[in-house]
């Protein structure tokens, strides 16, 4: 997206730790604790990963799904919101607000492929059901911004060149709340950081440079 | 007026997550017909605001919520400028499924609607009114806004790709919008991805996608602005094609043919072959238009350039002479107040006007003594005669003298029939084809008449707008003289209700001289 990320709709709705870390009453009635909670988003996005790479789309679009799928868990129960239509659905969302569109039967046919499993089994106009509940819980913010834009940009500043090491890291990022939580550029500055030292290549002093807080590197480990 | 900060699109008093029902808005009337649903303007019920709702249709949806809508909704959600129709909210209504529990069980069955702030007029509905010609400075400063929020656009990499007269809004306040982002779709700045070229209105549909470039950019926005542009000045839309092949035939023989002096790189798109005409044309532009001053012609040109890369951009077209030489562009705000015209609704007034009208004629028949008085059929029906077989209705014989087409009488009520024009609901289509289509289905916040991609043959015919001239609807381009500011409202009780055209206009309706 072109647009500016500070004016966006991403930005304003950047939340706090603690707020993610909600468990909805719902659930926690049925025994999932936060833990729980954050195992069950996890697999989530490693669903998600899968799904996507069956149907081929790009990281974009799974990042898209993720970032969708955490934001409709910070309002709204599992219980309502069954997660194993949720991933899905996500990703069909995200494949069409990406305009990489993949057909919902193409997602059910993977899903069943997938996963054998009779509580992995919905239909097409689960899907399409869910859509709209999904929608109308992202409020229609539809416009995600991600790390990957910033960090060929920063790659290139730092003089990096090994940089797949760096896009792996961001993309496990995904596997917790980050984007929730910390601007896209941030995010990817972590991610370079945490690269450089496991590399021991010494970026401290471009990374003194741009002043960042360096607080954000510690919630990456 | 007052813009909220984009991302406070509907924070202040709406809950932050769930969006409300449609219950909350009270419709009144149906403004405008898309293919994506209607559109109503309706009122809020805790706040008597005027609202623009469209609707989104759901049904006959394989792929669910529909691209084109999150589309729109992405983009608008985006976009936050003064020229750029906001979007408010998006509110739904309970479709009639219930679960098990007796609650209603999704949204899924039911309807989504988008909220937009309402806007009175757009500008072919305006520009349709009888009588009603666009001053110079009036029409700088439309162009002026257009160009304003497509250069927006543009610099935020959104292509708008249905820029015709019907979806741009106007209100009272003088300022012009962009509506209906249906069609449109981010680029990316390399103009490396495919896009389909099956976008944009007929008429106003530039060379490059009818010979079926598939990479495209900003100027085929600006093509579309030239067209609108030339159509204010010259007062009916000037490349009105019935198909693809004629509308490029019309192209060519306004703008010349193009070849690879002109257009370095045009033999390399996919129909250029297909459609190269048999021998040059030459450019008749400045012939055509020579009545136009010398800085619109110049400006005209630039945007009616056949080669898109060498066509005017939204930016470099603001700095042009034109809108910087006098008579300068005006002020928005001191543009005259008209009342609400959408072209949806100007077009079903004018089938109630038939109706009436017919009756009209049959109370007259009583009256042969008026008939004398009037003009031969075949001096008003001179551009289409075709639209005018098989047609029972008796428009052209109450054909005052003075006007010069068949146009403005329709929008007069005759002062024969007993009640009002509402008393004669529209029925379905008592004359097809002579006030035929303009492709997009009545007003700016509906959505083309196109498929979102396309999939359809390239010459399936199904996506053509039907396209009849227009030509005998123009309002402004045969304006009588007598019109005058003041007696569009002189007399008119009609405010905003379901028919604001109540007999204001009896003046201009000249068979009762």
């Amino acid at each position: 997206m072109a647009s500016n990320f500070w004016t966006s709709s991403h930005y304003k709705q950047l939340l706090d730790q603690e707020e993610v870390d909600v468990v909805h009453p719902l659930d926690r009635e049925k025994g999932i604790n936060l833990e729980d909670f954050k195992l069950i988003k996890m697999h989530m996005a490693n669903y998600i990963g899968k799904l996507a790479q069956n149907v081929k789309v790009r990281q974009r679009v799974v990042a898209t799904a993720v970032t969708y799928m955490r934001r409709v868990y910070t309002k709204k129960s599992m219980t309502e919101y069954d997660p194993r239509v949720v991933a899905p659905t996500c990703l069909y969302l995200a494949s069409k607000a990406e305009e990489s569109t993949v057909q919902a039967r193409v997602l059910v046919y993977y899903t069943r492929k997938l996963y054998s499993d009779e509580k992995y089994r919905y239909e097409i106009k689960d899907i399409l059901e869910m859509e709209m509940k999904i929608l109308e819980a992202l409020n229609y913010y539809l416009v995600v911004f991600h790390p990957y834009r910033s960090l060929s940009q920063l790659l290139q500043d730092a003089g990096m060149n090994d940089t797949q090491i760096c896009w792996g890291l961001v993309n496990d990022t995904y596997k917790m709340d980050l984007i929730l939580i910390h601007p896209p550029h941030l995010i990817a500055l972590a991610c370079i950081y945490v690269a450089s030292v496991l590399k021991d290549k010494e970026n401290t002093a471009w990374f003194e440079e741009l002043r960042v807080d360096m607080n954000v590197v510690s919630l990456q480990s | 007026m007052a813009l909220a900060a984009f991302g406070q699109l509907n924070a202040d008093d709406i809950p932050s997550w769930g969006s409300r029902s449609v219950d909350c808005f009270e419709k009144l009337e149906q403004i405008g017909e898309g293919t994506y649903g209607q559109v109503y303007m309706a009122r809020e019920i805790k706040t008597g605001e005027i609202v623009a709702l469209k609707k989104i249709r759901m049904d006959n949806e394989k792929e669910g919520f529909p691209i084109t809508a999150i589309r729109e909704i992405k983009i608008l959600k985006k976009l936050d400028h003064e020229n750029i129709i906001k979007l408010k909210e998006i509110v739904t209504s309970q479709g009639p499924e219930v679960d098990e529990q007796g609650k209603p069980d999704s949204k899924y069955n039911g309807n989504i609607y988008m909220v937009f702030e309402y806007m009175d007029h757009d500008l072919t509905g305006l520009a349709d009114r009888p009588g009603l010609r666009f001053t110079i400075p009036q029409i700088k400063c439309y162009m002026k806004q257009l160009l304003t929020g497509l250069h927006y656009c543009h610099v935020n990499q959104v292509l708008h790709r249905d820029i015709k007269g019907s979806n741009l809004l106007i209100d009272n306040e003088g300022t012009l919008k962009l509506a209906d982002f249906g069609l449109a779709r981010s680029f990316s700045g390399d103009h490396n991805a495919n896009l389909t070229n099956r976008v944009i209105t007929l008429w106003y549909r530039p060379p490059e996608l009818l010979l079926g470039a598939t990479k495209y950019g900003p100027a085929v926005d600006m093509w579309s602005v030239g067209c609108i542009f030339a159509e204010l000045l010259h007062g009916k839309p000037i490349l009105p094609g019935k198909n693809e092949p004629e509308q490029l035939n019309k192209i060519f023989e306004l703008c010349g043919s193009p070849n690879e002096i002109n257009w370095p790189g045009v033999s390399k798109i996919p129909w250029y072959n297909k459609f190269k005409p048999a021998r040059q044309m030459n450019k008749h532009l400045r012939e055509v238009f020579r009545n136009f001053d010398r800085h619109a012609l110049d400006l005209l040109e630039k945007m009616l350039i056949l080669d898109p890369s060498q066509r005017i951009s939204a930016k470099d077209a603001l700095d042009a002479e034109y809108f910087w030489t006098d008579p300068l562009p005006c002020d928005p705000k001191s543009l005259p107040k008209y009342e609400s015209s959408h072209e949806f609704q100007t077009k079903k007034k004018r089938q109630q006007q038939r109706q009436n009208e017919e009756i009209a004629k049959r109370q007259k028949l009583q009256h042969p003594q008026q008939h004398a008085r009037l003009p031969p059929i075949q001096q008003t029906g001179q551009a289409h005669p075709q639209h005018w077989t098989g047609l029972n209705h008796p428009v052209s014989n109450y054909q005052p003298p003075a006007s010069a087409g068949p146009s403005h009488h329709h929008y007069g009520k005759p002062r024969g029939p007993p009640g009002g024009p509402n008393r004669y609901p529209p029925s379905g289509n008592p004359s097809g084809g002579y006030y035929p289509d303009r492709g997009g289905q009545g007003g700016g916040y509906t959505s083309g008449s196109y498929p979102p991609q396309g999939r359809a043959p390239p010459y399936s015919g199904s996506s053509v707008p039907a396209s009849g001239p227009r030509g005998a609807v123009s309002g402004y381009g045969v304006a009588p003289a007598n019109y005058s500011q003041g007696g569009q409202y002189a007399g008119s009780g009609a405010g905003r209700g379901p028919n604001p055209m109540g007999g204001n206009r009896s003046q201009q309706y000249g068979w009762q001289q």
